[in-house]
């Protein structure tokens, strides 16, 4: 079963916000495959630039209230993209990564990238329902 | 509840990267049905990062991914997807010429981008496989 997970709080809404074509998260096989997640006020949908450290911890901060919204959370993250729009900032993302994933951390695969809206960081993410 | 989320560790402890650099992630987790493997770079038997052609490197990553899915009770035959990030894509054949021989039947779904890599590596590669 496919299931369609819904904005937890109206400013993650990116496809009401930016027009973009694609749901917050669906849950399917067990586990809760996220779209990209960028650095957005959760609740008007402004987007907020930064540095890496600010973004990343908005993103994270966003996507706990998600993964939670569905019964899951950030403990049980299975496998993370994490882009950034430079490798120089490698160990500032590693910094505040391990903050939000102190034990057991998920798999993971970091990017350089060019991201959507002059953004530093996007993660894209599965978690176990 | 949902599924059982479980931390997989490699039996040689030179591809533990994550715990050897110190980095916050696990070398594989499985979830349910499948194993996530993290991205992985050519490391050499004591552990450190190994630099060589993108061929050697594509050979060392894939001989360590096959005892990461072992780890996990899993195989190269049953990767799903794999994702690999070369430095130049100029350099694709040399990579898929040794990932042919690693997967001679019925190879996995897969994309392959250019992509900047952290630490001098030019090949990382990731996968999903059946557990």
């Amino acid at each position: 079963m496919r299931e369609i997970i819904a904005a937890p709080a109206p400013g993650l809404d990116l496809r009401h916000h930016y027009g973009h074509h694609q749901t917050v998260a669906v849950r399917a096989g067990g586990l809760i495959f996220c779209s990209g997640m960028v650095a957005v006020n959760p609740d008007t949908g402004e987007r907020e630039h930064g540095t890496v450290t600010s973004e990343a911890r908005r993103i994270f901060e966003n996507l706990k209230l998600l993964l939670e919204s569905a019964g899951s959370s950030l403990d049980r993250l299975v496998q993370v993209h994490a882009m950034i729009y430079d490798r120089i900032e490698y160990d500032v993302l590693n910094r505040l990564y391990r903050q939000f994933v102190p034990n057991a951390p998920p798999a993971r695969t970091v990017m350089s990238v060019q991201i959507e809206a002059g953004f530093k960081v996007m993660l894209d993410v599965i978690a176990a329902a | 509840m949902g599924l059982q989320r479980e931390i997989i560790a490699p039996k040689d402890p030179a591809l533990g990267v994550p715990r050897n650099l110190d980095l916050p992630l696990s070398p594989a987790i499985r979830a349910g049905a499948f194993v996530f493997v993290s991205g992985l770079v050519a490391i050499d038997p004591a552990g450190e990062r190994m630099h060589g052609t993108v061929a050697t490197e594509t050979r060392q990553i894939l001989a360590a991914m096959t005892q990461v899915l072992e780890a996990a009770g899993s195989s190269l035959e049953k990767v799903v997807k794999a994702n690999v990030l070369i430095y130049s894509m100029l350099e694709y054949n040399n990579m898929n010429e040794v990932y042919r021989e690693f997967f001679p039947v019925d190879p996995p779904a897969r994309t392959v981008c250019g992509a900047q890599l952290s630490g001098g590596s030019k090949v990382e590669i990731e996968c999903i496989a059946l557990a």
